[in-house]
Formats: C-alpha cells, structure tokens, sequence
C-alpha cells in the first residue's frame, strides 16, 4: 500500500518568494512576510514533504548562499521532508543542498549528465534524487524543454521517461509549464494521453487551483504524488482541507493529524 | 545530566536531527571522532549506502566507539541506514558487514502482494506498534517519514518491534536493551517524530 503525497513548493528568486505562470515569475513577499502573513509552520503540518525551489535566472554564489540562508530560518521550526533544487549543474552544488538540510535534491536541465546522478547516488543514494522534467504540448507532441523552459531538449516527454527508469534517481516530477500558475488542474490529459507507468514514484506538478485538482490527480493509480507551489489558494487550512477531500474519496494518504 | 551526541560520519542530512534537539531544548555535540567523555544519549543518522556509510564508520574508528559506549549503558538510536548498520548485511552493498549487533540482512523491497508499487518506498506510513515501550504515549497508529530500498523482513529474536507495510511487511523500528533504531526518519516526521525522538531522551 502506497501513501500519495502532496508536497507544497516554494519558489524562491533574489529574496522574494515568487507566484509563477507559464515559468514568468511574479514576487509575492519575502520570508518575514511569509511567515506573518501565511501561518507557514502551521500549513507544514499538512503536508508530506517540503520543496524549495531556486528560480533565479541567475545561479551566482552570493544568490545561492542567500536561498540557502532563507531555507534554514525556515526549516527551524519544521519537521517534514525538505527537497532542494534549482540550478544544480555539479555534485558540489548538491552537496550544498544536502548540508543545508535537504534529505532530496532536484535536478532539472542536467537531467542527461548521467556522471552527475551517479555521482551524487554514491554518497547520497538514489532516493536522494528526483528529476524535474519541464514540458509542454506543441501540436500533438509533449516536448522537454530545460534551462527555465527556454531549450528544447533532443527527445520527447515519453522517450525521456523511459530513458529514467534505469537510472539512479528515487522519482520523476512531470511539471506542465502550459499548465505552470493556471490553477485549472494538473495534466492528466497528457498522462492518459501517453499512459505512464512508472517503476520509480511519478509525481505531477503545475495547475493545481483548488483541492478538487489535487484529488483528481492523486486518485490515479500510478500517480505517487503532486506538487503546488500556489503560495496564495495553498496555504493556510487549505492543505488540511485537501487531505480531508482526498481521505473522504477513500485516496491512501497518510493521517498527519 | 543528559549528554547527547550525533555521530557524524558523512551520512548526509544531519542539520535536521540537530534541528529537532534543538527545538525540544537540547545541546547536542557532534562526533566527527570517538570522544571519551561520555554520552548519555547516542544517535547515529544515516542517508546514504550501506557500503559507503559501513567503509566510514570503520575508517573513523566509530564501530568500536558504538560497541564500548553501549557496553558503558549509553542509549542508542540509528536512524534510517542507521538502523541497517546494526545488523550484518545489506542486499545493497554485497561484501560489506554493518556491526552485528543484531542478526539479520536487509533485502531489496519486493512488493510481490502488489507488483505496480513504485521503488523507493517514499512517503508517510503508519507503524503497528506491538510491544514497543518507547511508543507508550503515540497513537496507536503513529506515522513516519521513510524512503528507503532495502528493508528487514525477518523479526530479530529477542527485540520489541513494530512493522510497517510496503507491499510486504517489514521491520520499521527495533528496541533491544539500551539500543533503539527505525527504518523512518522521526526527524522529518512532524510532531509524531518529536515525540518519539522526547521519549528517547527521556531514557
């Protein structure tokens, strides 16, 4: 029996924590504000993991160190799963992470470079890390697109996910940047479309709007999990609500409270 | 006086145990060495391969460390591949033995009762909690945090325990004498994970 998941994200770029549509970036407060305005330590208690996403179009150390320091005044107080990501070309990059409190780390565009995963999964094991594939539908066809959507990779949605599931990685995130900010629900045309069956956790991310879109999502077989980063219809008791919605639906997910 | 000590030896995310000692009012030292001055209380964390974590232990001197300490009465708890390293072997790392404190071998999950359960085993699950003391003030269906591969399926002699269900039954947390260790995180597991983690220290 497999316990679904919903993992809230927070996207952070040049101290501000950010709204995002279709991948343009829309600053929303800093974490002074977050904290003061959003119950945040409290919206954690409904969730099954924590991710903290670096969105900057920039990756200079100085922004690093400074979303690495936003993390650790976050994490303080909070006791769930943390996941880390955004712009990690290198293992030093993950290493980062994973000493700033990360217990999984995210890669994106160096999703190919097969030296880095192994790397990393040697120390870290493969649990440790999850690949983000951004996509979205041109014509008829799913296309992977890296580097915040802006390079469109060799291969399709679907050759690319066959191409994980050998590799050394704990699970795969699909995010949608058509849907990216929408709020009108996650992508499950694309997954009926394509058929996915995963070996590792699949996870979905970009559209969901309201606890209806978390339930349809997670109410799929082979789906392990979603991801929100909808800092304002997400937060506060609207996770909780989500988790009664989904347990009401007879959905297997875990009793946090 | 309680004396609370974090071994550190390259298992990943220790931030987050030190963390959550803090945040229930204790200082904590972390071990980059065997220390003499004794610790009430030992913890020894583990993300990482057993391989990897088991070779470390060993070069730092820490696997005679743990057995002198428990020897000495000091409270024991191993977190996650952690709790592998107290057995004899894990499926994950062929050739390489944890400390055989406890009789055993860890396996590769295999879901066989449902085929489309997706590895690792990520996610919250609930423990069933048979005669485990350290469990007294829980629900009785407490849930944790585990991502893991490997997983013992045979019950230890001699050991109060309690199982969790991933496909199969499995081993999830272990108490034997002064020695105590889960398969989850209890760090990364809300207030449930505190609580646990209080009810050692109070030991």
């Amino acid at each position: 029996m497999q316990n679904k998941r919903i993992i809230f994200g927070l996207l952070y770029s040049e101290n501000y924590f950010h709204l995002s549509r279709n991948f343009r970036l829309q600053k929303v407060g800093d974490i002074e504000w977050l904290q003061k305005n959003y119950a945040f330590n409290e919206t954690c208690q409904y969730i099954d993991e924590l991710a903290f996403f670096l969105v900057s179009r920039k990756h200079d150390k100085k922004e690093k160190l400074k979303f690495f320091k936003n993390i650790n005044i976050l994490r303080k107080k909070i006791f769930s799963p943390i996941m880390i990501g955004g712009g990690i070309q290198e293992f030093e990059d993950a290493k980062l992470c994973f000493e700033n409190g990360a217990d999984k780390i995210f890669i994106n565009s160096e999703f190919e470079n097969i030296d880095l995963i192994n790397k990393i999964s040697d120390t870290y094991g493969s649990q440790s890390i999850s690949i983000v594939l951004d996509y979205r539908k041109v014509n008829t066809e799913y296309l992977v697109y890296t580097n915040c959507g802006s390079k469109k990779n060799n291969f399709n949605l679907t050759k690319n996910f066959l191409n994980l599931q050998n590799k050394n990685i704990g699970e795969i995130i699909l995010h949608s940047i058509d849907q990216d900010g929408t709020g009108n629900g996650f992508d499950l045309d694309m997954f009926r479309n394509l058929n996915l069956s995963s070996k590792k956790p699949l996870l979905l991310m970009g559209g969901a709007g309201k606890p209806i879109n978390i339930k349809e999502a997670l109410n799929e077989k082979f789906i392990s999990g979603v991801i929100t980063a909808n800092l304002f219809n997400f937060i506060g008791n609207t996770l909780k609500v989500t988790r009664e919605l989904c347990k009401s639906s007879r959905i297997q997910i875990a009793n946090l409270f | 006086m309680k004396e609370i000590a974090i071994i550190d030896y390259g298992a990943g995310n220790i931030a987050s145990i030190v963390n959550s000692l803090e945040y229930l009012g204790r200082k904590v030292k972390i071990l980059k060495e065997p220390s003499d001055t004794h610790y009430s209380h030992i913890i020894l964390p583990g993300v990482g391969s057993f391989g990897k974590l088991s070779d470390n232990l060993k070069i730092l001197n820490f696997d005679r460390y743990i057995i002198e300490n428990l020897k000495k009465g000091s409270f024991f708890f191993g977190i996650c591949v952690g709790m592998q390293l107290l057995f004899e072997q894990s499926e994950e790392s062929p050739g390489k033995s944890g400390l055989g404190l406890l009789k055993g071998k860890f396996e590769k999950i295999l879901p066989l009762k449902d085929r489309f359960l997706p590895l690792p085993h990520v996610g919250f699950s609930k423990t069933n909690n048979y005669n485990v003391k350290i469990f007294e003030n829980l629900r009785s269906e407490a849930y944790f945090y585990f991502i893991h591969s490997y997983y013992l399926k045979k019950v230890p002699e001699n050991v109060n325990y309690c199982t969790s269900e991933y496909g199969e039954k499995f081993v999830s947390f272990i108490e034997k004498d002064n020695i105590y260790a889960s398969q989850f995180h209890p760090e990364k597991s809300h207030k449930t994970g505190l609580t646990l983690i209080e009810n050692f220290l109070k030991l």
